[in-house]
């Protein structure tokens, strides 16, 4: 885990690809992709099911952890239509006693009346202290935005011809990018330029890389 | 015989036996195959008897009678071509039709409404074909099934795919009768079995024409500077622009599309005349422009024609005089095919230069002479078990017709490919189509196949169905672009990943022209010509190919060998042997090479086994794993067809290596599964495995949101399945091809028992030597390690580059 700084508050990065912040008590969440199987497995394509069950192992264990009041899914928490995973996700919805909040993002078209009546609220973005959180990975003037939409991933390599491509959080001077939270997602490989800073996540620990 | 005997007298030609032979066999009704080079008249060996076969039926039923199956689709409008003139002035009535993947959807409408009497077709087309609804009854008249160049298809899964069809074809059409073409190779008994069954009987027939063929190296008049590297082998240019000069016709075989782009502009930029007389042809290039290019070989307009394999085969091209081979052929057969491209007429002698593209391979072009003095011509083999081949045809069959498990099983056993497969294998397969391998959960809704009423297998889902047409095939390439002037006119495709890397503006050269991309739009990249020079070069993906047993042998002979050493080659190599005598040593045929140097990179360890790439990736995989055993480590490794490298940022030491017996054959099979797990070597085997079996799907634009969210990549699959299904058939045959095919059963064994005859020699050298060269520097290369992630991580820094953020 790692504890960063950001116009005077607090955030903890978690080797999982969430973010705590710590005066809020909200967890951050992005690019779940929940259904992703199912979708691929109703469309005849066999990818082992237990590739989707490891998301509510992880996020009792965060709430386990943290004890949130609050947890934001920054866009992309259902891969595609509602499928039978859905029910899955409301079960476990029913069962929290916290209130949740999903920024729309492009891959998420179930409809808004349906996250709402289990009391999910559905928001384009949202505007607290000076941070901006969103999908999609933009600058917003006078803000700090916290982000997802793209997987970000580095290449990193050492002697040897060693290298390797893993996520990260990618933080740059106005805007945070939190890796996919979700186990059968892709990368995307950035290449940081100055002032950037990444935060490796390899699932057991968060390691700054300079 | 006697119509086709006439009309051979007519034009002036006497037939040859093995031509009779073939017409007698074929009218007595029996399954045969043919062994004949390229250019022997083959092709009306066969035909022949078809056609006569024909005028003694009064009147023909409608439905497709005779198919011919060619490996490519140059050879399929050749074939085409040839069989509709025999067949013209013998039965004008019939008509031969053409299909494969550039037969429009017109075309195809026609033939399905007037089936013609013979079909000239592609492995992917004959199953597309399968794929219908009513092709048992398009079908019910087949008579026959030609398997032209079979030997092509043999040794890779399109191969299977035939096995597949022909199974099946026997299987609602017991007298269908089975005719192979196939040049000389290895294992030619196996290969006939394996098309026709080892039960029935068939007649061989052998064409023995020996052609003479003479290679030359062409070696560069000062050796100091010959490369120690590199694949394109432009330094020797002017030696090459020379003979295509002296000669009125040149084919110039590369290895690679990109090779032939390149050496296409060097050649006209070197020699500007050659414009008007140069040509290209290669697989990405518009079919339009490719069948001008053949036409205008035969009609001796050019002088001289930059190719890949794509012009290995078949085409008659009776005035090339020459060919010129830029770097390894990888074996011995491909060297004798391509050389055959000239001197075509019968009893011409072939001519074929060989280009070295680094020195080491001027020690091939000496084995690859001597394999030809020898006639020792390589082993196609057959691929196993692979499943991923059934599951396209499972699905093939279900969405059209649909199939009965039952009936089917005995069907699948009968071919070569799964003669083993067991019960409960199929069992397995059945479920991974109908419950997606696992076992039924109430919120599954797994849908793939679904077994009807009736006990039949079928696909109902319309989108699955159009999926799964559009993805037949076994070849496996990255999503292709067609590449089109804005005025319009193809030019051909390129792969989808050197596109995404330019930006509108750009400069790339394709089909020999340089372009500039405007914009990318459904699918095809508009361009207009440039006159710019600073220019990129569009590289396709390609398997790498692997040198045989044979040639690994040859090539340690013509190192080993006292009579070599006043070949021109070798007089040509003695300042290079020389550099590499000072740091280390040329092996004897007792004698196993290692060698030590450090450079920035880290410490590397090159071993010199010279058998072939194939088993060199297994051989560094296996070493790294064992050493990996004795202290945490990473390990980056090469391999060509010399030998292999374990790079690493720390160093083991020659005690450690030699002292713990880590080459050993005990314990070899058990090292070796577990090296390819940890290595995760079978990542790139398991890349073709997934798209064939219909995993990844490429994915088309203006689909709706929902075919896009269906994208993903091959990569995602190795790891899923890796994880929570590692007995899953598709990822064990991904292991399973990673170290059994391309290499002959027990061949790595034999590889370790002669090492434990030999002597250890392990140099220190204080800088690369000329053997390590072309080893060190190649950037394919794979990873072992038994450092923790994280440890790893720590060693490392961010890569910074410029591109996209």
């Amino acid at each position: 885990m790692s504890l960063i700084e950001i116009n005077n508050h607090n955030f903890i990065l978690h080797p999982s690809g969430a973010i705590f912040w710590l005066e809020k008590k909200t967890l951050f969440l992005a690019d779940v992709h929940l259904g992703k199987v199912a979708h691929f497995r109703k469309n005849g394509i066999a990818v082992p099911r237990k590739a989707e069950g490891l998301f509510y192992e992880k996020i009792t264990k965060l709430l386990d952890d943290f004890t949130p009041t609050r947890i934001i899914f920054l866009g992309d928490l259902f891969h595609s239509e509602q499928n039978n995973e859905w029910y899955l996700f409301e079960s476990w919805v029913k069962k929290q006693n916290l209130e949740i909040i999903l920024i729309e993002g492009n891959h998420d078209i179930i409809p808004k009346l349906v996250y709402n009546s289990i009391n999910v609220k559905i928001l384009e973005n949202l505007i607290e202290d000076k941070f901006y959180f969103t999908h999609l990975p933009i600058h917003k003037k006078d803000y700090f935005v916290f982000c997802g939409h793209i997987h970000p991933g580095v290449k990193i390599k050492g002697s040897g011809l060693q290298q390797m491509k893993m996520p990260c959080f990618f933080k740059s001077k106005d805007q945070l990018i939190l890796p996919a939270f979700g186990g059968f997602t892709g990368l995307h490989i950035l290449s940081p330029t100055k002032g950037v800073k990444v935060y490796i996540t390899t699932g057991k620990e968060v390691m700054e890389m300079s | 015989m006697n119509k086709v005997l006439k009309w051979f007298k007519k034009r002036g030609w006497n037939a040859q036996k093995f031509q009779k032979e073939c017409w007698k066999a074929y009218s007595e009704g029996k399954n045969g195959i043919l062994h004949a080079p390229t250019g022997s008249g083959k092709t009306y060996a066969i035909w022949g008897g078809i056609i006569e076969e024909s005028l003694k039926m009064k009147k023909h039923k409608t439905g497709i009678q005779a198919i011919w199956i060619t490996p490519l689709r140059a050879l399929a409008v050749e074939i085409q071509k040839a069989i509709q003139i025999m067949t013209n002035d013998l039965n004008p009535d019939l008509k031969i039709t053409l299909r494969t993947g550039d037969t429009s959807q017109k075309e195809r409408g026609n033939q399905k409404r007037k089936p013609s009497f013979g079909l000239v077709t592609t492995p992917e087309s004959l199953h597309l074909l399968l794929s219908t609804k009513d092709h048992q009854k398009t079908l019910q008249s087949l008579k026959v099934i030609v398997i032209d160049e079979w030997h092509e298809l043999l040794g890779t899964k399109r191969g299977v795919q035939i096995e597949l069809a022909i199974a099946y074809l026997n299987y609602f059409l017991p007298n269908l009768r089975v005719w192979g073409i196939s040049a000389t190779i290895g294992n030619k008994d196996l290969a006939s079995k394996i098309l026709l069954g080892s039960s029935k009987s068939f007649v061989t027939v052998n064409a023995e024409i020996k052609k003479k063929i003479e290679v030359e190296s062409i070696l560069p008049k000062n050796m100091e500077r010959f490369p120690w590297r590199g694949h394109l082998g432009i330094h020797l240019l002017s030696h090459v622009l020379e003979i295509v000069k002296k000669n009125k016709t040149t084919l110039i075989f590369t290895n690679t599309r990109a090779q032939c782009e390149i050496w296409y502009h060097h050649l006209l930029d070197g020699n500007p005349e050659l414009a008007g007389d140069i040509a290209m042809h290669h697989g990405s290039i518009d079919k339009k422009i490719r069948l001008w290019v053949e036409d205008a070989l035969r009609k001796e307009n050019l002088k001289v024609v930059v190719c890949t394999s794509s012009l290995d085969l078949g085409v008659d091209f009776s005035p090339v005089e020459n060919c010129i081979q830029i770097g390894s052929p990888k074996g011995v057969g491909r060297f004798i095919q391509r050389a055959g491209r000239s001197g075509h007429q019968p009893k011409a002698k072939s001519k074929i230069y060989f280009l070295p593209t680094h020195a080491m391979e001027l020690i091939e072009s000496l084995a690859l002479q001597r394999g030809i003095e020898k006639h020792k011509i390589e082993d196609r083999l057959p691929y196993l078990n692979s499943y991923d081949v059934l599951f396209q045809f499972l699905m093939t069959l279900a969405v059209g017709s649909g199939f009965n498990q039952k009936d089917l099983f005995p069907v699948i056993q009968k071919t070569f490919c799964f003669q083993t497969i067991k019960k409960e294998q199929w069992q397995w397969i059945l479920n991974f189509l109908v419950k997606g391998s696992q076992s039924l959960e109430y919120y599954d809704e797994y849908k793939k196949i679904t077994i009807l009423e009736n006990g039949m297998y079928k696909v109902i889902n319309k989108g699955i169905i159009m999926r799964h047409r559009l993805s037949i095939g076994t070849i496996v390439g990255d999503a292709t672009l067609k590449v089109r002037y804005q005025k319009g006119g193809y030019l051909g495709s390129v792969e989808e990943w050197f596109i995404s890397k330019l930006i509108p503006g750009d400069i790339f050269t394709f089909s020999g022209r340089n372009l500039e991309l405007i914009r990318i739009h459904n699918m095809e990249v508009i361009v207009r010509k440039s006159k710019s020079k600073k220019t990129r070069i569009p590289s396709w993906m390609g398997g790498r190919m692997s040198f045989s047993a044979h040639l690994s042998n040859l090539l340690k002979n013509a190192l080993y060998e006292e009579t070599n050493k006043n070949s021109p080659e070798f007089r040509a190599l003695t300042p290079i042997f020389d550099q590499q005598k000072k740091e280390s040593i040329i092996p004897k045929s007792n004698e196993f090479l290692i060698e030590r140097f450090e450079t920035r990179e880290g410490f590397h360890t090159i071993f010199y086994p010279f058998e072939g790439y194939a088993i060199h990736e297994v051989m560094a995989s296996l070493l790294a794993y064992r050493i990996s055993l004795l202290k945490p480590i990473s390990f980056s490794m090469s391999f060509n067809d010399y030998g292999f490298e374990l790079l690493s940022d720390q160093s083991f030491s020659k005690e450690d290596f030699l002292d713990n017996n880590l080459l050993t054959k005990n314990h070899l099979n058990e090292d070796i599964e577990m090296s390819i797990n940890i290595s995760e070597m079978s990542r790139r085997r398991f890349r073709d495995i997934a798209v064939i079996s219909g995993l990844v799907f490429q994915g088309f634009p203006d689909k709706p949101t929902k075919s896009k969210h269906l994208q993903s990549g091959s990569q995602l699959f190795y790891n899923v399945f890796k994880d929570y299904e590692p007995d899953n058939l598709l990822y064990q045959q991904a292991i399973e091809e990673t170290f059994e095919h391309g290499i002959e059963s027990g061949r790595i064994t034999k590889v370790f028992e002669n090492i434990e005859n030999q002597s250890i020699v392990w140099c220190y050298c204080s800088q690369p030597t000329p053997f390590s060269f072309p080893i060190i520097t190649d950037r394919i290369r794979t990873n072992l390690s038994s450092e923790s992630v994280e440890d790893r991580i720590r060693k490392m820094s961010l890569q910074l580059e410029k591109g996209k953020t």
